[in-house]
């Protein structure tokens, strides 16, 4: 979808951009990571400061990363340096983040590519919680790592294999890919959200999906996973729109497209709220219990529900399983190529490496690290390190590029820019926004969520599982980050 | 048990800015062109 013209590539039309874009957006973050950070941060709770994150944040945001992408048309590095030379190490941070998330969103991806499989004989049986477990081998504890689960690591190999062959090919294959990958899982979602909502006891999942618990305004926490699951859902703070809005060409409509990919994306996480919580409204009236009791949570939960969901489907429910899975793994493709591509697109940028040697080396190196997933204990692990690089990694990148752009940086050139060339104009409360409202509201929600988890450790695990799984991999980000800003950019083609 | 009130508001609510904001640039986009 992107031509190669000279050095520079450019996507086709204005479809192939959407589409790549709402790829990119929608992914496992929507019906994956979605319902269970609802279901943890008190259900219908945690829908009012998620849709308070989309309009005052989300969204904003994405508007000013498609703005500097395609004024800046390099990837984040160059972008920034743009900027300022010393802001550099911000482009560098904003590419090495999602590339983190990527090396356990393959596993996810892994794991629903086992699952492709289970389909054919319905696996998982009745206890899809149980088999869930055994599949992974989960020693129950970060502490007692456990022996690999090799399913895993065939999926993990053929999902870093699409990776690499995807970017290796170059961008042009993503449009086409996009084609297929966005409308098919959407289809099959909404015939899983039927049958979610015909179980009986999917009344009570829903109801709880969607009656807002007004206390729960209060919890620092809650609004702090709100703003991480807009960020990692949009795929903003990630260098993910930047990058992808430096493919754009000239005249190319900015806030409108924004508005699109993140409505889109949005509305894809609040239909599989319904597909997951109508199936928990179902498990727990089985069971006799309420839904906070169920004793299920975290990453497992989309892998408990769907599964169940589909088991009771009427008829070809293996067809329809295997179909589902194929479709969570094109959903979740597009988003993993694009957190890996804004790497290789800064390193080809400042060290002048190939794309393609590039993406062999991210693709390798992101293999390796994404083998201690695979581990009896890598469930737990991937949950610490997703908890901290969500909630820590991208709410500052967010933060860091509003102090950047709004305080350092002329904002108001980026919204002339937009507006020049956009259908829907913005005006002067967009630079509020950034200036202000989100920077403000970004900063109060970290220092208290940072003093938070100093006096209560995540989940009660031990210091050095938080200090190695949760601080170690922010501080390594933000040390490359300066170290590949100190090093002078290659001149010449390696 | 049915839906409580507080559950059908924001059931329309995220129904009609979600969908209804979709459709919406959806169209400005294909009137655009």
């Amino acid at each position: 979808m992107v031509d190669n013209i000279a050095k520079a590539e450019y996507w086709n039309s204005r479809f192939a951009f959407v589409m790549a874009a709402i790829g990119s957006a929608v992914g496992l973050g929507n019906v994956w990571r979605f319902p269970f950070v609802c279901y943890e941060n008190g259900g219908g709770a945690f829908l009012i400061p998620y849709f308070v994150a989309l309009f005052t944040a989300g969204i904003p945001l994405m508007i000013l990363e498609f703005s500097v992408g395609h004024w800046a048309r390099n990837a984040p590095p160059e972008a920034f340096k743009k900027i300022g030379k010393r802001f550099e190490w911000a482009g560098w941070w904003a590419v090495l983040v999602p590339f983190v998330i990527a090396l356990y969103y393959v596993v996810v991806m892994a794991w629903c590519f086992s699952y492709m499989v289970f389909s054919l004989d319905l696996k998982w049986g009745s206890q899809a919680n149980k088999f869930f477990n055994n599949f992974l081998g989960n020693t129950g504890s970060a502490e007692i790592f456990g022996t690999i689960s090799y399913p895993v690591v065939l999926g993990l190999i053929v999902i870093w294999l699409c990776v690499f062959i995807i970017l290796y090919k170059g961008v042009n294959r993503i449009g086409k890919i996009v084609a297929i990958t966005v409308p098919l899982p959407t289809i099959l979602l909404i015939i899983l959200t039927i049958r979610g909502l015909t179980l009986p006891g999917a009344i009570e999942g829903v109801s709880y999906y969607l009656t807002p618990n007004f206390s729960k305004l209060t919890d620092v926490n809650v609004w702090l996973a709100a703003y991480a699951q807009v960020f990692f859902s949009l795929g903003v703070a990630q260098g993910i729109m930047i990058t992808y809005a430096s493919f754009l060409k000239k005249k190319s409509d900015i806030t409108n497209n924004a508005f699109i990919i993140s409505l889109a994306d949005a509305g894809t996480s609040f239909l599989a709220g319904f597909t997951v919580f109508s199936v928990v409204g179902y498990l727990a009236s089985s069971q006799g219990v309420g839904i906070t009791d169920l004793g299920i949570g975290g990453p497992t939960l989309t892998f408990i529900t769907y599964p169940t969901a589909i088991s009771l489907l009427p008829i070809a429910a293996s067809f329809f399983g295997m179909i589902f899975y194929i479709a969570l793994l094109t959903f979740g493709i597009d988003s993993a190529f694009s957190m890996v591509e804004p790497t290789v697109s800064g390193l080809n940028g400042k060290f002048k490496i190939s794309k393609a040697k590039a993406t062999g080396y991210m693709c390798l190196i992101g293999f390796f690290i994404s083998l201690l997933f695979t581990f009896g204990s890598g469930l737990h692990w991937l949950d610490i390190v997703d908890h901290f690089i969500a909630n820590f990694g991208l709410v500052m990148i967010g933060l860091v590029e509003c102090i950047i752009l709004g305080w350092m940086y002329k904002l108001s050139k980026f919204r002339i820019h937009a507006n020049k060339t956009s259908d829907v104009k913005i005006g002067i409360w967009w630079d509020f926004l950034i200036k202000y409202v989100i920077p403000l509201a970004l900063c109060i929600l970290l220092i208290i969520a940072i003093i938070n988890n100093i006096t209560n450790p995540y989940l009660n695990y031990p210091w050095w599982v938080v200090i190695i799984g949760g601080f170690a991999p922010c501080i390594a980000i933000f040390l490359i980050s300066f170290i590949f800003m100190k090093i002078k950019s290659t001149k010449e083609d390696i | 048990m049915g839906l409580s009130l507080s559950a059908v508001a924001m059931l329309i609510f995220g129904s009609v800015v979600l969908y209804g904001g979709l459709a919406y640039f959806l169209y400005r986009a294909i009137k655009a062109k």
